[in-house]
């Protein structure tokens, strides 16, 4: 009985600490630790160049211009070498630069380009791009690269992407707990899904 | 804690994307590992693929003949799942659980992957060079007459091709042969109505009559009978929902569907047919005079007697059927697996002329206008003359190709010693089975889902609506990735290198299979749909992405001619004592005659009606296995003249008391790993005895004994212990009598 | 998510169940305007088992083997049973048998959910029972508690250890759902990562759900057609036609069919009496009673 009593007092303990835990202020959500590792990449890609700002020697290309299946797919999607070469073919301006040539080395091989995954979530979540997209990009009519940069932050400012957001749970639920409004023009509010079972598979 | 217990659960570390291996062992509580996975881009993509939305490409089934149209739904890459193409009038998007399996068959682990030689007891893996030289060098100097080639059933383009192939060796010895098939059926319907095949309509009639046709199971064409099946039980339709007896000494998957399933004295089908027959004749229908002629004979005393059938039975079943038209009647294995096997479809047969079902519920079929692609059906009376060939010497070169006689031959055929006689066996084989084993070269097959090829069914549904009555069909298999093993080969590739071993010039313009068939398929343009004007490239793109070809066919014809002149059946004996009971070899819906059964799905897919798993068993009905002293899970030895067997016994209502079934296709010696050593072979202990009339193989035809060994084991089975008793429990799986519902408003 | 939102969203959905505590009908209060519901139509279903087998090709179910099987391990989210009438002598088997597919039956006052210590097993906004792999701790408490059995526990690492998947088996699994590994308790979803990708299109077209959206893997393959899924809020799905055609109601633990003689329906769910609201409702059976 003693044991008994002793275990449930242990058990309640715990709940109070874990709810009081969890109603305390939500902890900062961002801390210089959050932010990935510098992965090395096959190729050192310069974001910057692609999707800078034009002051910033930047083209100001739309994200999804090469990870185009943002918007109709649960993945982003890696370009394949052919939309590089695309372009790269007439650009004849950076062809001798190393990085280019190691690109057309891959395309004459006709190898696929062994990139590193940078925001890597694990395989128990489900994570759908496109719904992100049509909600923020689409309906609200957010600018992309700040729809984009809610999770993978500034990578107009990146040469090689580096993660910049904790994307752990805490993190996607605290935006999901937020009121956003449901179109650019509306003052009606909604917030993301918070069924364990829309985001685990 | 909490971490420790994230970190110790390391999620799915089996799943990769595109082709990316995944190495995923916890890390904090995320699991979030950057840096470290690869993600592999594509050096170029087809517009219509999307990472992770699926793409469909129409296909065609290979697990069993019945030529179902399927979807492969593929990924990444990665084909994942069959699915039924929706357009298609055979399985209308539907799909059996060996269907769904032919991924399983696909990427099995334990396929052949390379050419292997056999010197003596020591096999080696040879380039196909070589092997293709080999065969060269083998044939050369043979003569015709001494090269056989044994396959399963066939049709299309690869046929065309084998057809072609033997041609040109000068070879006649084509066989065609499967170790379960209709062929007694086939027979008995072309003497009865004039066609081998016609289009059975159970969604037409109103009353179902089947001795032994288990057409929800394993019977010619199951998916799109299970469709008819469907519309025939809806209380909905025109004619009111249907009723189904089912009658066999054996209750397959079809008569525990049934409203009423009759357990017949095994053989004595024809009989009762008759009987039938003369209780409509006394119930007042008309007879004509031939049949009445041989049916007054069989008066219900005297059938009831012969049958084990009550007379009360057979005259309800007689007002049943007078009352309710249009019905239909079917004849299937349990009834025609006798020496008297085409007797007894025969005077089934007679049933459906005396009701008036042909034309109605029996239709004509329709069939392909190019014969060199029209089905070659295979029988178990070919494997017999391939067997006495090879115990006379007459075949020096032998080859195999989708079949496993080894395996399927009754021990007492000594087909294994026969086959060994020839100089040389290759084996097309996909697994390592016990024919691939005993063979000196095997030739890896590409899978049904790497493979070109084009299926005719045999069975040919139709739509409904106009012209279906000509409606025939052709249908496509294509791959849906890349191989798995790079080192396999398409059948039909093997045979165009082959030909062009004998003849280069004629077959020098295709460099594949592939170019053959699509230099086939566009020189018939307008015959398969197309308009003389239409562009290749976008004709063969479409109709290979609908998978099916429908075609204007040669519609047949059929017409009440079974005749009851010469129909003869024998009166039943007293079983032999020291052989007592009689053996059914039960054709299961999943394990067929065996070729799949290293499917693992298939495997753990409990039986229907025992729900027993990964093993063979013999069922036993209670009253029998009371009188033996035998109790459930005692193994016990079934023995024939011929062989026997040892498996566990289950005791099963389900069956006649004075027969035992044994399901085939378990018992496999090799093949591979979830295949080897599961049950029993059943086909081993099979005597020979054959039917009369077409030379088939007589199934039924077994007498065994049964005793004890004194070992027991428990059961693997899906049923709890009780057996499948609802007794003395809230209910579960109800039953209401049709006079208490009312059916025809139901959505 | 914390623990605060977790039990907030727990206990949201512990109150909008059918019936509140004094057994009013609470059905309004629903807050979704999807329910995932299903019927089986056992006179059509022929016990084929191909349900069952192409749950294991959607779901990355493992394949136990003999002796897991023999100690009741196997993994089958979806199992056909199998049922004998009685008669004096034993089993009857003249009137043939009787089959009843069975899996998960997503109860909305779900017997489960309330004993997992964690909160692995909770209710979602579209009326599916979830189970969330990476919470669950392997109690088994919700499997005990389930009267349908149901519910399938991970007694090994059958990815690895077993080698379920044996390569090149493993290029055939699902990217769409993980694979389990041991400890964890799983079952059927109802198809998720399907009605997933179904809301998800039909969110970006701006149209609600429709019966041609999305069938379950088992409704899919059904040979005789006898499982029909979809939306029970929308009124012209079919499985609403259906349920409604039957009187039957999710919000009642006894259907019209039970409840009065002779209104010649044949609508009910399985062990409705224990008061689990399930979402499946079966048709009985019938038999011809002239043969």
């Amino acid at each position: 009985m003693k044991c008994f009593l002793r275990s449930l007092t242990l058990l309640v303990g715990l709940f109070f600490y874990a709810s009081s835990h969890a109603t305390d202020a939500l902890p900062t959500l961002t801390t210089p630790d959050d932010v990935g590792p510098v992965v090395e990449q096959p190729i050192e890609f310069p974001h910057f160049r692609h999707a800078g700002d034009a002051k910033d020697g930047g083209m100001q290309i739309n994200c999804m211009y090469c990870h185009t299946y943002a918007r109709r797919s649960m993945v982003a999607g890696i370009p394949p070498i052919q939309k590089c070469i695309g372009c790269h073919q007439s650009i004849e301006s950076v062809r001798d630069k190393p990085r280019i040539q190691k690109l057309f080395e891959y395309w004459d091989a006709k190898k696929p380009i062994p990139w590193k995954k940078v925001h890597d979530l694990p395989d128990f979540v489900r994570f759908n791009h496109e719904r992100h997209i049509q909600r923020f990009y689409f309906q609200q009519d957010r600018p992309y690269q700040e729809v984009c940069g809610y999770c993978h932050g500034n990578v107009k400012a990146m040469t090689v992407a580096q993660r910049q957001k904790p994307i752990t749970m805490g993190w996607c639920a605290s935006c999901h707990q937020k009121d956003h409004p449901v179109s650019a023009n509306s003052s009606e509010t909604g917030h993301g899904p918070n069924d364990c079972f829309t985001c685990h598979k | 804690m909490t971490e420790n217990d994230f970190s110790r659960r390391d999620f799915l570390k089996v799943l990769g994307w595109g082709g990316t291996a995944v190495a995923l062992s916890g890390c904090g509580n995320t699991s979030i590992q950057d840096g470290q996975e690869t993600v592999t881009s594509y050096v170029t993509l087809p517009s219509y693929v999307t990472p992770s939305i699926s793409n469909y490409f129409n296909s065609t089934c290979a697990q069993c003949d019945a030529g179902c149209n399927i979807m492969g739904r593929v990924r990444e890459g990665r084909v994942l799942k069959a699915e039924g193409n929706p357009n298609s009038p055979i399985n209308r998007g539907r799909m059996c659980g060996l269907g769904l399996s032919g991924v399983q068959a696909h990427y099995n682990p334990d396929r052949v992957r390379e050419p292997l030689l056999r010197t003596g007891d020591k096999g080696e893996t040879i380039t196909w060079d070589k092997a293709l030289g080999l065969i060269n060098e083998k044939l050369n100097g043979t003569k015709g007459t001494e090269i056989a080639f044994v396959t399963g059933g066939m049709s299309g383009h690869v046929q065309a091709l084998l057809g072609n192939y033997m041609d040109e060796l000068g070879s006649k010895n084509h066989f065609s042969y499967e170790a379960i098939s209709p062929a007694v059926l086939r027979a008995a319907n072309k003497k009865a109505y004039g066609e081998s095949m016609p289009r059975y309509r159970i969604d037409k009639a109103r009353v179902v009559v089947s001795f032994g046709a288990d057409f929800l199971g394993a019977w010619v064409s199951p998916v799109h009978f299970s469709q008819q099946y469907a519309q025939f039980r809806k209380g909905s339709r025109p004619e009111g929902r249907g009723v189904l007896v089912q009658i066999e000494p054996k209750m397959t998957l079809t008569g525990a569907n049934a409203d009423r399933w009759i357990a017949v004295r095994p053989g004595t089908e024809g009989v009762l047919a008759l009987g039938i027959i003369n209780a409509l004749g006394k119930a007042g229908l008309s007879i004509p005079a031939d049949i009445a002629a041989v049916s007054h004979e069989y008066t219900t005393e005297r059938t009831s007697k012969e049958t084990d059938v009550s007379a009360e039975q057979i005259e309800k079943l007689a007002a049943l059927l007078k009352e309710r038209t249009p019905s239909l009647v079917l004849a299937g294995g349990a009834a025609e697996g006798y020496a008297h096997g085409s007797q007894n479809a025969a005077a089934i047969a007679l049933l459906n002329r005396v009701l008036g079902n042909v034309g109605k519920t029996l239709e004509a079929s329709a069939s392909v206008p190019f014969p060199q692609i029209a089905p070659t059906v295979g029988s178990r009376s070919s494997l017999i003359a391939l067997n006495d060939g090879l115990a006379a010497g007459k075949y020096k070169v032998v080859f195999s190709y989708g079949v496993n006689p080894v395996f399927s031959a009754p021990a007492s055929m000594k087909f294994k010693d026969n086959f060994a006689k020839a100089d040389f066996k290759v084996a097309f084989a996909q697994y390592m089975d016990e024919t691939a084993l005993a063979a000196d070269l095997i030739l890896p097959l590409d899978s049904a889902m790497e493979d070109w090829a084009t299926v005719v069914p045999e069975y040919m549904a139709a739509p409904e609506g106009a012209g279906s009555n000509a409606y025939a069909q052709m249908s496509f298999r294509q791959p849906m990735m890349e191989k798995v093993f790079p080192d396999t080969r398409g059948v039909g590739d093997i045979l165009l290198a082959l030909l062009k071993q004998r003849t280069a010039d004629k077959y020098k313009e295709f460099e594949d299979f592939y170019s053959y068939l699509r230099s086939a398929v566009l020189k018939n343009k307008v015959a398969l749909g197309g308009k003389a004007g239409d562009d290749d490239e976008v004709f063969w793109n479409e109709t290979l992405s609908k998978g099916i070809v429908p075609l204007k066919g040669i519609a047949g014809s059929v017409s009440a001619k079974a005749s009851a002149a010469g129909l003869k059946l024998p009166v039943p004996t007293d079983a032999d004592p020291s052989y007592p009971l009689r053996l059914i070899p039960a054709v299961s819906a999943s394990m067929r005659d065996g070729r799949n059964a290293n499917e693992p799905w298939l495997q753990e897919s409990p039986d229907p009606l025992t729900t027993i798993v990964w093993d063979s068993w013999v069922e036993i009905n209670p009253k029998t296995a009371a009188k033996l002293g035998i109790v459930e899970g005692d193994i016990v030895e079934v023995t024939s003249k011929s062989g026997s067997i040892k498996t566990q016994a289950y005791l099963f209502p389900g069956i006649h008391p004075d027969a035992v079934s044994v399901p085939v296709g378990y018992g496999h010696e090799a093949m591979g790993r979830y295949a080897r050593g599961v049950g029993a072979n059943v086909f081993g202990m099979l005597d020979s005895v054959f039917d009369k009339e077409t030379g088939e193989l007589a199934l039924n035809e077994t007498s065994v004994k049964i005793s004890k060994t004194g070992q027991r084991v428990i059961i693997v089975k899906e049923e709890g212990p009780v057996g499948g008793s609802q007794a003395g429990k809230p209910k579960i799986a109800v039953q209401v009598s049709a006079d208490k519902v009312d059916l025809s408003k139901e959505v | 998510m914390s623990v605060s939102n977790l039990l907030e969203n727990w206990s949201k959905f512990r109150h909008t169940h059918p019936v509140d505590d004094k057994g009013i009908p609470d059905w309004e209060a629903y807050p979704s305007d999807i329910k995932w519901a299903m019927s089986i139509d056992l006179d059509a279903c022929t016990g084929c088992n191909a349900c069952s087998v192409a749950c294991y090709a959607e779901n990355n179910l493992p394949v136990v083997g003999k002796d897991k099987y023999s100690h009741g391990q196997a993994m089958h989210w979806m199992r056909v049973e199998r049922y004998w009438d009685e008669g004096d002598n034993g089993f009857q088997a003249e009137q043939g048998a009787r089959f009843l597919p069975m899996m998960c039956q997503q109860c909305e006052a779900a017997p489960c959910e309330t004993v997992c210590p964690v909160g692995a097993t909770n209710h979602t906004e579209d009326g599916l029972n979830s189970q969330i792999y990476n919470r669950c701790i392997g109690s088994r408490y919700c499997s005990a508690n389930c009267p349908y059995k149901v519910r399938y526990f991970n007694w090994y690492n059958y990815p690895e250890q077993e080698n379920a998947w044996p390569a090149p088996l493993n290029q055939q699994l699902n990217p769409d759902l993980t694979v389990r590994t041991k400890g964890v308790m799983e079952k059927c979803t109802f198809c998720k990562q399907r009605t997933y990708t179904a809301r998800n299109n039909a969110k970006t077209e701006g149209r609600p759900v429709q019966d041609s959206d999305v069938q379950t893997a088992c409704q899919e393959a059904c040979p005789a057609g006898a499982i029909t899924f979809g939306n029970l809020h929308n009124p012209e799905s079919q499985v609403a036609k259906q349920w409604q055609s039957q009187q039957v109601d999710l919000i009642k633990d006894i259907q019209e069919k039970d409840e009065k003689e002779g209104n010649r329906l044949r609508g009910y769910r399985v062990l409705e009496e224990l008061r689990p609201y399930p979402s499946v409702m079966y048709l009985e059976r019938v038999r011809e009673s002239a043969v």
